[in-house]
Parts: C-alpha cells; structure tokens; sequence
C-alpha cells in the first residue's frame, strides 16, 4: 500500500479528524478496518476517572444535587415488559401522559403531538422523550433517500474528496467511491421518467417497490419488467384502489447478490442511538442480529412472487410455515463475524464492520442538518441493512420505531439489554433525566454501545491537539449552511 | 512417542512402514518419489544424499513426518491394545478389575445396534436399507443442498438414545464386590470405586503446563504472525503446540486443526466424499431418518446453529454411510455370549446430539466436503470416546471419574451439599461432558476449548472445565437447594470465558 501520492492530494489532516477516513482507503479502494476506525473516527472515550474533572461539571453533578429525592415518573404508550421492568427496576413510577411524566416512551404520534405548536406543551429540563420530532427525514423511505443525495451533492459542490466518484458499470456511469451505501432508488410517481431512463440501461436487473409510509414488509414486491410496473400503476390509478394511488412508492435496485449462509438469504439488524444531532453523538449497539428467511434463496423468477424468498422481516417470516418460534431465524451479529473470519477471514471481516460504521455515520450525517437537535430527545433507530457477495454492506432502510416484541428467550434478553443500555447511556450519571447534561457518558455507562461518533469529543480533541485549521472538517460548514 | 523410545526401535519403524504402506496417501507419495527420482538434481553416484535433499525441497520430507506424527498417534496405538487385550483374556476375565467396565462396553454397544434392529422390525424396514425409488431419488438429489426442505414422515422415529440413557447404565455400574468390604458404605450415585487410574490437580497442571507458557514463536510475539509462519512450515506438531495457547485466531483455525488431525484434502478425498455422497443418493437408510431427526432436535432449533441445517443434513448422512469409520473407531472387546446385531455402514448409531459434533466446524469450513474429513478424524479420536462405554483413559467413564475426584478433593463443601441434598454431581455435568461443551457454550468459546482438546490432544480438559464452571457458580450453588434450582444455575454458560478461567484454575495454589 503506497502512501506516498495521498500525501499530495490530502494534506496532513489532524489525526482526529472525521473526515480524513478516506486518506486510508482511497488508493486502496477498501473499506477501513476496524482498528483504522477507532482512531480516526470514533474519537475518543473518555475514562471516567478524568470524565469529572474535565468535562462533568455541566450537566451531571451539578443537576443532580437539586433533585436528589426526586421521584421520577415514567410514561410509556407501548405496554412491553421490556420497556416497563427496565423503569421499575430503577425506582421509576408510571404516570400518565398528562400528568408530570420525566420519561417517556411513547408512539411516534404522541411524540409529535407533543412537539406540535398547537399542544402548546413546554418540556422542562427534567424532561426526555426517545424520538426526535421528525425522524421520519431518516426513518421514511423516499425522504431517506432524498436527504442522501443531498448530502452527496453538496459535499461534491463543495470539492470534499468524501464524493469523490469513479466509473461505474452497474448505475447510471458514475457511482460514489465512500458514499455508495444505498441501492439506486427513486421516488415514484415523481421520478417515474428518471426511474424508466435507469431501468433501461439494465434492462435485465430487479427492482424493488416499497410503500413510503409502511413497514414490516407491508406492500413490497418485485419487479422485473417495466410492463409489470405499468400495469400495476394503471391499476392503482383505477377505481377500486384509492389509497394506493394517495401513497408515494420508492423503487430501488434490488439487491440481487445477498451474502447466502447455509444458502439462506438474512439481513441485518442493528440498534443505533443518537442522543444528539448537531453535534452529532450516536452508539452502535454490538449485540444486533442478522435475520434469515427460512427458505433457500432463489433468484428464478418464479420466486419473484415468494416473499419467504426475499423479505426477511419478522413480520413476514412468521407466517411461513418452517418459522422455528426458537431462534425465531435470528442469529448473533457475533457468531456471523466468528463464520466470516473463520472461513473468509480477519481482514475483509473487520473492513465489512468498517463499512458499516461508516454507513450509519453517514445516513446519520446527512440528515443531521434537517433534524430538530431537541435537547429533550434521543432516539433508538433499527438499522436494516443487506450484505452482498462482495461484502460491501447496503443500507436498506432505517426504522425510528425498531420493534420491542420479543420473539424468543434470548431476543427477551437482547432487547431488555438494550432499553437497559439505552437509558444508561442517555442518562446523566446520577440517573435523573436532564438536558442540561453534557450528553458523554462514562466508558461504563456504555454497556453493549460502541462510541460510533461523537463530534463533541473530535471537536475537544481537535483543540486540545491544537492543530492549525488548514484542513477544517467541512462537515460543520456544511452544517450550519442548511439550518 | 514414549512407545517409539521404549520399544525397540526397529520393530517400531517396520511398524510404520507397514502402516504407511496401507493409508491411501502411499500411493501418490510413491510416484512423486519416482518422478523425484528421475530429476536430474538426484545424482546415482550419490543416490542417498542427493535424493534426501531432493525430498526435502520438495516438501515430502514434512508430509512424510507428519504422517508418521499421525500414525503414532493414532492406528498404531491400536495393535498393542489388541495385544494386552488378547494378554488380559488369557488371564483369566474375572482378574480384570475393570472388565466389567469392558463387559458393560459391549453390551451398551449390543443393547444400542439391539434396539435399532428392532426398530427396522417395527416399521418394517430393512436395517441394511433400500434402493430409493426414482421419484424420490430425484427429489433428494435435487434438494441436496436444501434438505431441510425435503419431506418425510419422522413421527415414528426417535433418538436411539440420548446422554440421560448412557449416565443411567453409569450410574447402574456396579463392580465386582471386594470381600470384607461392606458395599452399604459406598452411596449408590458414587462413581470413586471404580479402579480407573485418573490425574490429580498436579498431574493435570503438569499436563497443561504449557497453557500458562508465553513464550514467542520464532520470537514473534504477534499470534498472527506464529500462525502464518507455522502454517507455512506444514508441521503437524508445531500446529498442535500452537492449539495450546487457547488463542487461535478464528481465520487460521480451520487451517490448524486440518493438520493436527491431518485431513488436509487429497483428491481421493473427493473421489471418496462423492462416492459417499451417492451412497446416500441411490439408498434410503433407516439412519437417514434418525439423522434427519436429530438434526431437527437439536442443531435446527439452536440459535447458534440453525443456519447451518443444511450443511449439517449432508455430512451427517454422509458420515452414516462412511465404513472408514467403522474401521478406525475403537471398540471395546470382551467376550460375551449372545447374537451379535448389524450397525449402520458407518457402526455409529445416530443418538439425540450426535450432529452436534458436527455442528462447530461450520465456523470453520465453509463447504460441506471440507468440515467433513476434519469432523470425521475429530470424531473417531475424541468424540467416539465420550458416547460409548469404554475403559480408554480418556474415555468418558474416565471423565466422570476424574470430575468425581477433582469436586471431592477440590471443592469438598460443594461436594457435601450435593450429598446432602442426594444430587449425583454427575447429572449435572453429564450432558456437557457427553457433548464435549458442543450446544452449551457460545460457538467462540466452544471453540477455544476444542482448540485445548486438539492441542493436549486431552479430553480431560472437559471434567477439570465442568469443575471449573461448578466452583465459579458455588456460591449460588450453596444457596439453592433443589436439582432443578442447580440445573438453572448452570443453564446458562453464554457469559462463560475458557481461556480466563482455565488459566486460573491451573495457575491458584
């Protein structure tokens, strides 16, 4: 591996900074390790023994004297023990929505009730909610999209060496060398000609048709001829199906070369919390799962139509009749990683990690400067992503509210984990919901999250390292340019 | 190797010349040595010296020392049991102290092909098998790389046996009474008074004092690094050695354990693993149903392995069908009057958890063909040991024994609560030890483990890891009273770290 050209075309970036991640990987055109990342992206955690000392005073000891016997009340719409026992079991009581709640768990409407102007509510400091007002610039499928190539576009207008581009032969001519993380995806009925000018250049690919506003594989199917879109879309336009022709769709190459284990098809699913937007602070939970179908994959076309073939939602497979209600299909994130360094590896193992990291710091990024940063918010999103043959890692869709229902013993387990590991990272150290705390937890407070970024600790450590400014991350341009 | 220095050496070295005659690798190292032969490197004049160096740099010098790494290890153990045994049968049987543990081996092993026999009576099948139909071999064959799609009715079919069966006759076993001994004293469940010589903690830890060993390789401290470099070398020992340290990383593992069981792939393996494969093809075998059963008991269900369904259905109806395995696996050998009842090809009976074996090479290897010779070599060296009833030191009539002396003179306290509440401590560990950890440790750990296994080339790890794990639990132990109270202690081992606690058992005054 030469490093000598980069040196030229990327001058000396401070070693903390983000967006120097490709200085490693574009004359190798690989993903980073997983050791490359942990220097140069995910900062640094802080010890908690100098956690106090030099970042502590804001938000956690401060707050926590006034409220010492505090009773806090917790609020939740979904009734999951998960949920519940982790409240409990900190001492919190249930109250209602209307009463003087300091936590809650609630549905997306409520919380978007709660933000509405015309509620007229006011959240005071001792107040957190798990959604952010409008996730759905994340977590809907069209606006997911949208906001990606935005991202893209300006940090290509703005020369970031991160949209760099290069030939491609399966899109249309040119693709994102770090930034190709989605399928080719367009919104219909508005890109229906751009859609139609792609399909024809690959006349012979898949695509995929999901509902924007649905999840848990509701109304999905394939496509593999433009005759069959036609005829779906002068169906929807008829008479006898008015709330299809209301819904937007997107279309998106389907990705057709799954990574197949024990020839099953599986996607992954992965928790990622964000306690802040602007800056950005989001963990990657190390416990996710990959799902499998339950049937072999096929790519003939008369399995177009089995979805047991090609969606692996839960949702979905239960019905199938090989469900197995013990595993539930789904296996650790960790035994994948042990299979594919046992049989493919240690190095392209830790670069597909690498990658995904990546994508979800990116999908995160580019929504960053649209979403309402509220100080009161933090919010858990399933990650759902696809790994090809290749090993290159696909950001299927992001979902804002991942499901809590426990489908085996150890899901139970998984998922009270995570609420458990949720509330201790979002949590100030004395366990009173405030916003006034700085939002960096202890190492321990971490439990089963990795630090994926926090642009706080870069900043700090840019500063404390005192590098001279010649190579500022465009990324805080970029973000108060859109606000 | 003591053996190799003991005896003489002459007659071992004809010994393994006659070995190596007979393994299927003979032949194409032979024509290589021909081919090497007619090199112009090997001068006539200096035939010796020159072919010798001829040998070496074509690596047959390495493969030749590894297989007779191998044949010490393994097939020429067996003669000389043969012998003693044919020396103990002339003395008279009921000398032997533990003949009737040998007697016990051979009937467990009547009573299982017994009860398979009976079987194939019941539901009317042939125990030899059928032709399939052609219907039904098309179907197969072209759901060979999906079996778990392919359709039959197993409702009449159960497990042979299972691991509570085998600890019933256990427990059940009961010596010749020495006179003047009042048998009342010695509680039923009590396993000690079986004259089978098993280690002490000191022993062990000499045993396995080179886990507590940090010494570099070749001076690379870098565990990468010694792998790589002890990979290229193609030495079977150095492998082994390097499996002691319990940390193997995960890419070269497969690799490793080829060589220390020496089932790096031939073309005859191949040739062999198709030949095998179309055996399960063209015939419809009453074990076919019991693997497809067990596999549905236990891998499918686990969350573990469950992905693997598929590549599990081939090797195990592969393995059923493997008569190499009948040959190389040691059975007990006492004389016993009655009918002797026909096996599987293979004369291992499918029992509940026998894919479970399997199952952890599928982190390893990523093709069927390739898990299948590693799996097959580990089976017959460790596996085979730990589901009959055998007098092998590291059988598992051993293992239960060497438990039973580690919890008596190393955890006493926990020892007398389970007298106390009149637990067999063997109930509790039995299914670990039976399955060698497989289904009850997270696959990295289990790993690891087998890792210790392959590189002592030592079963006894598991007893001393089932103490280990007993004595990290007392104290939630010491407060419950009930078997199923202690089972629930001990269900869950997923937090459970091998090497971190090995090491501290072996290394605590």
């Amino acid at each position: 591996m030469s490093n000598e050209p980069q040196q030229k075309a990327f001058p000396e970036p401070p070693p903390m900074v983000v967006c120097n991640w490709p200085k490693t990987w574009r004359f190798t055109n690989v993903q980073p390790t997983l050791s490359q990342c942990t220097v140069t992206m995910y900062g640094r955690l802080p010890v908690a023994s100098n956690m106090s000392s030099a970042v502590g005073g804001a938000g956690g000891a401060g707050g926590g004297q006034g409220h010492e016997k505090m009773k806090i009340g917790f609020c939740t719409d979904l009734d999951k023990s998960v949920l519940v026992n982790n409240f409990e079991k900190r001492g919190w009581h249930q109250v209602n929505g209307d009463d003087d709640w300091h936590f809650y768990w609630a549905g997306v409407q409520t919380c978007r009730n709660i933000f509405s102007v015309d509620s007229g509510y006011r959240m005071h400091d001792n107040q957190m909610i798990n959604h952010f007002p409008n996730h759905y610039e994340l977590s809907r499928k069209d606006l997911l999209v949208k906001n990606i190539k935005r991202y893209r576009k300006d940090l290509e207008r703005d020369g970031n060496p991160l949209a760099e581009k290069a030939e491609s032969n399966n899109s249309s001519g040119t693709r994102y060398l770090y930034l190709d993380f989605v399928p080719t995806t367009f919104v219909l009925p508005a890109d229906y000609n751009m859609f139609v000018e792609e399909y024809r250049k690959f006349p012979l690919s898949t695509w995929i048709m999901k509902p924007c506003g649905k999840s848990q594989g509701a109304g999905i199917f394939l496509i593999n001829k433009l005759s069959k879109l036609k005829k779906w879309s002068r169906e929807a336009k008829g008479p006898f199906h008015p709330q299809i022709a209301k819904e937007s769709y997107v279309i998106s190459r389907y990705i057709d070369n799954p990574l197949l284990i024990g020839g099953k098809k599986f996607d992954l699913r992965l928790y990622v919390l964000v306690t802040s937007f602007r800056p950005l602070k989001a963990y990657l939970f190390k416990q996710g799962f990959c799902r499998f179908c339950t049937v072999k994959y096929d790519t003939s076309v008369t399995e177009l139509d089995n979805m047991y073939v090609h969606l692996t939602n839960v949702s979905v497979q239960k019905h199938g009749g090989e469900y197995n209600t013990l595993h539930g299909g789904k296996w650790s994130v960790q035994n994948l990683a042990l299979y594919l360094e046992g049989t493919r590896g240690k190095e392209v193992t830790d670069r597909l990690f690498g990658a995904i990291s990546w994508l979800i710091v990116h999908s995160l990024r580019a929504v960053a400067p649209v979403m309402a940063s509220d100080r009161h918010c933090f919010e858990c999103y399933g990650y759902d992503i696809i790994i090809d043959n290749a090993l290159k890692p696909w950001l299927v869709e992001v979902n804002a509210s991942p499901s809590l229902t426990s489908t085996t013993v150890n899901d139970r387990i998984l998922k009270y984990k995570l609420i458990d590991n949720i509330l201790s990272v979002v949590l100030p150290p004395d366990g009173v919901p405030d916003v006034r705390w700085n939002k960096i937890p202890s190492a321990d407070a971490l439990g089963n999250f990795e630090l994926l970024i926090d642009e706080e600790l870069v900043a700090l450590d840019e500063a404390q390292n005192n590098t001279t400014s010649h190579n500022k991350p465009s990324k805080a341009g970029a973000g108060s340019r859109w606000k | 190797m003591e053996e190799l220095q003991d005896a003489s050496i002459h007659h071992s070295t004809a010994k393994v010349i006659a070995a190596i005659k007979n393994i299927k690798r003979y032949e194409p190292i032979y024509k290589e040595l021909q081919r090497l032969v007619c090199t112009p490197n090997v001068d006539k004049n200096e035939m010796r010296a020159t072919l010798e160096t001829a040998i070496k740099t074509a690596g047959l010098e390495t493969e030749i020392r590894n297989i007779i790494f191998n044949l010490v290890r393994t097939r020429l153990g067996k003669p000389q049991d043969k012998a003693s045994a044919a020396t103990t049968k002339q003395k008279s049987t009921q000398s032997d102290p533990v003949g009737y543990l040998k007697r016990a081996g051979v009937m467990w092993d009547r009573r299982v092909r017994k009860s398979l026999n009976a079987m194939c009576a019941e539901l009317k099948v042939p125990l030899h098998g059928q032709p399939r139909i052609s219907a039904d071999r098309e179907d197969f064959v072209a759901k060979w790389n999906e079996l778990s799609s392919y359709n039959m009715d197993l409702a009449n079919y159960r497990p042979v046996y299972a691991p509570k069966d085998l600890l019933d006759v256990f427990l059940s076993l009961k010596g010749p009474a020495k006179s003047g001994e009042n048998t009342d004293q010695i509680p039923k469940w009590e396993f000690s008074h079986i004259a089978l010589p098993v280690k002490n903690l000191f022993e062990l830890r000499t045993h396995f004092a080179d886990l507590l060993r940090s010494d570099n390789y070749m001076g690379v401290s870098d565990p990468k690094v010694q792998c790589q470099r002890i990979l290229e070398a193609k030495h079977a020992p150095l492998c082994q050695q390097f499996l002691k340290k319990g940390c193997t990383p995960a890419p070269y593992r497969g690799a490793l354990w080829a060589s220390v069981l020496d089932t790096k792939l031939h073309d005859y393996d191949i040739e062999y693993w198709q030949k095998l494969r179309n055996a399960v093809w063209t015939t419809d075998h009453i074990v076919d149903k019991l693997v497809f059963k067990d596999i549905q008991l236990t891998a499918s269900n686990d969350d573990q392995y469950f992905v693997f369904e598929d590549v599990l259905y081939q090797v195990m109806l592969c393995f059923s069908r493997d008569t190499e395995v009948a040959n190389c696996v040691e059975y007990e050998s006492f004389p016993v009057k009655g009918r002797i009842y026909e096996g599987p090809p293979s004369g291992v009976v499918p029992f509940h958890g026998i894919c479970m074996f399997a199952a952890p090479f599928c982190y390893l290897y990523d093709s069927p063909m390739n898990l299948y010779f590693t799996f097959r070599a580990f089976y017959i060296r460790y596996c085979h040991r730990l589901t009959t009833i055998n007098t092998h030191p590291q059988g598992i009539i051993s293992l239960c024994l060497l438990f039973e002396k580690l919890l008596q003179t190393y955890e006493p306290e926990l020892w007398s609560h389970f007298r106390e509440l009149q637990i067999q401590p063997l109930r509790l560990v039995f299914k670990w030890l039976m399955r060698a950890f497989s289904g009850h440790l997270p696959p990295k750990q289990l790993l690891v483990l087998w890792d210790l296994i392959l590189g002592f080339d030592s079963l006894e790890i598991l007893s001393l890891f089932s103490i280990i794990i007993l004595s990290f639990r007392k104290e939630s132990i010491m407060q419950v009273n009930s078997l199923d109270s202690i089972e629930a202690i001990l269900a869950d081992l997923s937090s459970i770290k091998v090497l971190p606690l090995v090491q501290m058992a072996l290394s605590r005054d």
